[in-house]
């Protein structure tokens, strides 16, 4: 017998327990690479087992086992994580809990116990991933779990499977309304604790350190960071490719990580800071990112005005707020793109700043020293070094891309001399590294650059996929000066309006050696725009856009409380909705049996009560025994009604039944024979 | 047998007594049964019920309540790791719930329900009630439960569109008698168990239950003369014979009918008959409880009960004498079912 035809000939007990397997198969897949390996591995043992299980209508194992089973897994979560309360922690409980009551569905509750583990295990896939995929993917397992769980409430006989499924689509097509209006309506908040710390995703953004080469692949992420809207018309802005939103500074490096430097090392003297030139002012709404620095162009000695604002600035000009910012914010700022910064004449502090770990990059540091040996470059003096860094940037073959690949021990090293390529962070760490190599003090920046006008409204929106990382060198005489390495590398980074595209990965190349080059042009515009579409609408859909959409619905200032009205008008204009349909409905049925129905009150009316199941012959008797002969004509239209109903027709019945309507409000009722 | 029953009931009745003390005494099971009966007088009885929206009733189960948890439970994680897609799972969950809780009123809703004549039966017997459900609806109506209230004997069933199906709910009362039929529950938790869907109806049919005959009961009482006063004596003499009678130790091999002895043995019954010659004439069969030699009213109803049926597969004319009633003399099926409504109802 084929595979097939053993399935469609299982008990439905078996073929139940098969499918929910394989729900939960779908539902747990996505993890895998997400869950430590022995994880992975236990699941899907477990899984298997179980199905093994079904299909041999063996019993289930005892209660011991799976309880040694679950401390196993615990125990083996504890030793991995160290917690059992962190983000990553937690799903591979919840994953290792899904796969042990797989085993222990004895009674109807324990099954639901099943149904629940997984839509949390649903939703834990989203802390990973929440591309158009991955929501496709979670819908095709929310549809499994709705049709198991449809299937498990049909006891009788052994319906197929597709019932249950139709039964489950339907209820998610009647439920995508109220999803739709809840998405929009439901008051989008800040979380309402702290969050775990754990670091999950590769996205681009801001984290306060940079972990160079740690990341194979840079997902560039659409979500917005800012907003930013000028107060000046649109000539007197620099241009965008001096557009620099500065964000931590990162002098700190051990070999392999940049970070800041901590408060209490940072010197406690004011930063060194003078303006010239025309300042321009701007109102920043920020979106909540739960980290304290608040993003200033460069360079703003008053910094950020906002009522409730307590902000100060770091001695490497970056801005701070006291407090993590959790919710969106909106300042006011003004900043002077002339500016200089710094001590002019070499520090104690400055020394520190061209330092590097002894042993970290070898060949760099031979780079630099044979730099330094360049009469000509020494007698340029620390200028001449950066040029002939960015000249070598700009025509020593080296690339830009987002797929770098993870980098060994000696990132500098990997980068200049090796691979050649890699993404922003790649690039100005090892510009910085050869800078401090040769002796001159040097650090990285990192923000966010550039951003997109919006023509419509004229707002600035910079995202996530702005984040960049960028130089300053120390020349003295001049201070800290800005140094843009990528712009080197990829003057298509840094000032054009198009934000850069993450450029094509292996599976990209093969497509694109399938199909014509138009049309995988094509395309790719057309999934790009779906994914800019899914971005916008859904990743984004942020507490500003959600208060900008009340705006554009007509409320002066917008606030929560609006969106619950909102929601609450909604409720009441679908229970309205339904009051009607369902008045509706019942003139939907069948207009025979009304009809009857009718002739059957006005009967009991006129003192002669029917029983409700008597058909029309037998109340044509009743009539006649009734009142005789004067009930005649009012037999006679019942016995027609019955003809209609019963007799075989070629024509429509529906103006026939009209007229058999309109002659009953003629028909004399009737009174009891004498 | 019913003296067994009696015993029982007497051993479990302390514990009972005790039980049903308390509740009547707990202020909030009175207000309930006050609820409930003000309840069941609001249903009028009728044999054929349409449920509509108002006699439909709906109310979350353990289950829904657990799911407003977890909704709950991935609204909050939603919140607090920012994810957009979380809120679309958490929305659409809650959408497909409240969908699903129309699907499970509009399951019941439209229904109608048209209990059929409950037959007679003996007391003892499993006996069932016939309910016929039939909907109007152009898609089927799943995984509908039907039982007597209370008793949480469900009986399952899908109505097909546009169709009806026939469940057999069990109803047996243990007593004798004319009983009404109990109110039944029609329930439904289709399709994702989170609401519970019931309605409650009262059939105005009645439900006749004849007594349990006595097992192994022995065999009829002599007949008596036509005129009534005491049992002829047998003479089993050798004549002209009409009619036939249950064998007797003693009667001779050529007065049994070996042709209704064969049918007996397929039947199942061992019950032999002899042929009589002169007892149809002259003499009549009386069936009373003073000639059952018992005592207890019950046990005497029980083996009249065992020979009415008796004197019946014989195929004799016998009468019925009970208290206050008389079921003149008589044969046939007739006359069994008017002996039998005679003994449930004295």
């Amino acid at each position: 017998m084929n595979m097939r035809g053993t399935l469609s000939h299982l008990p439905r007990e078996a073929r139940d327990t098969l499918f929910l397997l394989g729900v939960i198969g779908c539902v747990l897949l996505p993890l895998v690479p997400h869950l430590p390996f022995w994880a992975s591995a236990l699941a899907s043992l477990l899984l298997l087992w179980r199905a093994g299980l079904a299909l041999r209508s063996r019993p289930l194992p005892p209660r011991w086992l799976l309880f040694a089973l679950l401390v196993l897994a615990v125990a083996a979560t504890l030793g991995q994580f160290r917690t059992i309360l962190g983000r990553e922690a937690g799903v591979t409980l919840i994953a290792m809990l899904l796969a042990l009551k797989t085993l222990e569905a004895r009674a109807r509750r324990d099954a639901l116990v099943i149904f629940f583990l997984g839509f949390f295990t649903m939703l834990s896939n989203f802390f990973f991933s929440q591309s158009m995929l991955t929501a496709v993917a979670m819908l095709v397992a929310l549809m499994g779990l709705l049709t198991a769980l449809v299937n498990a409430h049909m006891p009788v006989g052994r319906p197929p499977l597709t019932v249950a499924l139709r039964s489950a689509a339907r209820m998610a097509l009647l439920g995508t309304p109220v999803m739709v209006a809840l998405f929009v309506f439901f008051p989008r908040m800040a979380p309402l604790w702290g969050l775990p710390g754990d670091q999950l995703s590769g996205r681009s953004g801001l984290s306060g350190s940079m972990r160079v080469g740690s990341m194979a692949q840079m997902a560039l992420d659409d979500t917005v960071a800012f907003r930013v809207r000028f107060d000046g018309p649109d000539s007197a802005l620099p241009p965008q490719s001096a557009m620099y939103f500065r964000g931590p500074v990162l002098s700190d490096f051990d070999g392999r990580e940049w970070q800041a430097l901590p408060i209490r090392d940072t010197p406690n003297t004011p930063a060194l800071l003078e303006v010239q030139g025309p300042g321009i002012g701007y109102e920043t709404t920020l979106e909540p990112h739960q980290k304290p620095w608040l993003l200033l162009l460069d360079a703003s000695p008053e910094g950020p005005k906002a009522s409730g604002l307590q902000a100060y600035m770091a001695r490497d000009l970056e801005w701070l707020s006291a407090r993590p910012v959790g919710d969106v914010l909106r300042y006011r700022a003004t900043s002077y793109p002339q500016f200089r910064h710094g001590p002019l004449a070499e520090t104690r502090t400055l020394r520190f700043l061209s330092a590097l770990p002894a042993n970290s990059n070898p060949r760099t540091k031979a780079l630099a020293a044979q730099m330094r040996a360049d009469p000509a470059l020494t007698a340029g003096g620390t200028q001449a070094l950066v040029d002939a860094a960015l000249k070598r940037l700009r025509t020593g073959g080296y690339e830009y891309t987002l797929e770098p690949g993870v980098y060994g021990e000696q990132t500098a090293d990997e980068f200049w001399f090796d691979r050649k390529a890699g993404f922003c962070e790649h690039i100005a760490s090892s510009f910085v590294i050869l800078m401090r190599a040769a002796n001159v003090p040097a650090r990285v920046v990192t923000g966010y650059q550039g951003g997109e006008r919006n023509p419509v409204d004229g707002y600035w929106t910079v995202r996530q996929s702005d984040a960049h990382a960028w130089a300053e060198v120390w020349i003295e005489g001049r201070g800290w000066v800005r140094v843009d390495p990528t712009g080197a590398v990829a003057p298509g980074r840094i000032g054009q309006l198009t934000r850069l595209r993450a450029p094509r990965g292996a599976f990209g190349s093969a497509v694109d050696s399938v199909i014509s080059p138009g049309l995988a042009q094509q395309l790719r515009a057309v999934w790009e725009a779906a994914n800019n579409r899914w971005n916008q609408w859904v990743l984004n859909y942020t507490q500003t856009r959600q208060l900008d959409m009340l705006k554009a619905l007509g409320f002066d200032a917008p606030d929560w409380q609006d969106l619950v009205n909102l929601l609450a008008g909604l409720v009441a204009a679908a229970a309205l909705g339904g009051a009607l349909w369902s008045a509706w409905e019942r003139l939907q049925h069948d207009p025979w049996l009304r009809l009857l129905a009718l002739a059957r009150k006005r009967l009991a009316r006129a003192g002669l009560v029917l029983p409700a199941h008597l058909p029309p012959r037998a109340m044509a008797d009743a009539v006649r025994a009734h009142s005789g002969a004067a009930g005649e004509p009012l037999a006679q239209w019942l016995l027609e009604l019955e003809a209609l109903r019963y007799a075989a027709h070629d024509d429509n019945p529906a103006p026939r039944l009209k007229q058999l309507r309109r002659r009953f409000a003629t028909l004399a009722l009737p009174t009891p024979s004498a | 047998m019913s003296s067994i029953g009696t015993a029982d009931t007497q051993t479990s009745s302390t514990g009972e007594r005790w039980r049903t003390l308390a509740s009547v005494l707990n202020p909030a099971a009175m207000v309930r049964r006050r609820f409930r009966a003000w309840w069941m007088a609001r249903l009028t009885r009728t044999d054929t019920t349409l449920l509509t929206q108002r006699n439909v009733y709906i109310l979350p189960t353990g289950a829904g309540w657990m799911l407003a948890l977890t909704l709950l439970v991935l609204l909050v994680a939603s919140i607090n790791f920012q994810l957009n897609l979380g809120y679309l799972l958490t929305f659409l969950l809650a959408g497909s719930a409240v969908a699903g809780m129309h699907v499970c009123h509009a399951t019941l809703r439209g229904l109608s329900l048209h209990l059929k004549t409950p037959a007679p039966h003996f007391a003892g017997d499993s006996a069932a009630l016939e309910v016929q459900l039939s909907s109007e609806r152009t898609t089927p109506r799943m995984a509908i439960a039907l039982a007597v209230q209370g008793s949480g004997q469900w009986a399952w069933t899908d109505v097909p569109a546009q169709g009806t199906a026939v469940v057999q709910v069990a109803f047996a009362p243990a007593r004798r008698g004319l009983h009404e039929v109990p109110v039944l529950t029609a329930e439904t938790r289709f399709p994702l168990g989170t609401f519970r869907v019931w309605a409650l109806w009262r059939p105005a049919a009645q439900v006749l239950v004849y007594p349990a005959p006595e097992p192994h009961a022995p065999t009829l009482p002599p007949g008596e003369s036509a005129g009534g006063d005491a049992p002829t004596t047998q003479s089993a003499g050798s004549g002209e014979f009409d009619g036939v009678r249950a064998y007797r130790r003693g009667d001779p091999q050529k007065l049994v009918v070996w042709k209704k002895a064969a049918q007996a043995m397929a039947t199942g019954t061992d019950a032999l008959v002899s042929r009589d010659t002169q007892q149809s004439q002259r003499s009549e069969l009386w069936l009373e409880p003073g000639r059952t030699g018992l005592t207890d009213p019950e046990a005497r109803i029980a083996r009249l009960c065992a020979w009415v049926l008796q004197a019946d597969r014989l195929g004799l004319r016998y009468g019925l004498r009970l208290a206050g009633t008389v079921v003149p003399q008589g044969s046939g099926a007739a006359q069994r079912l008017r002996c039998l409504e005679a003994l449930a109802l004295c």
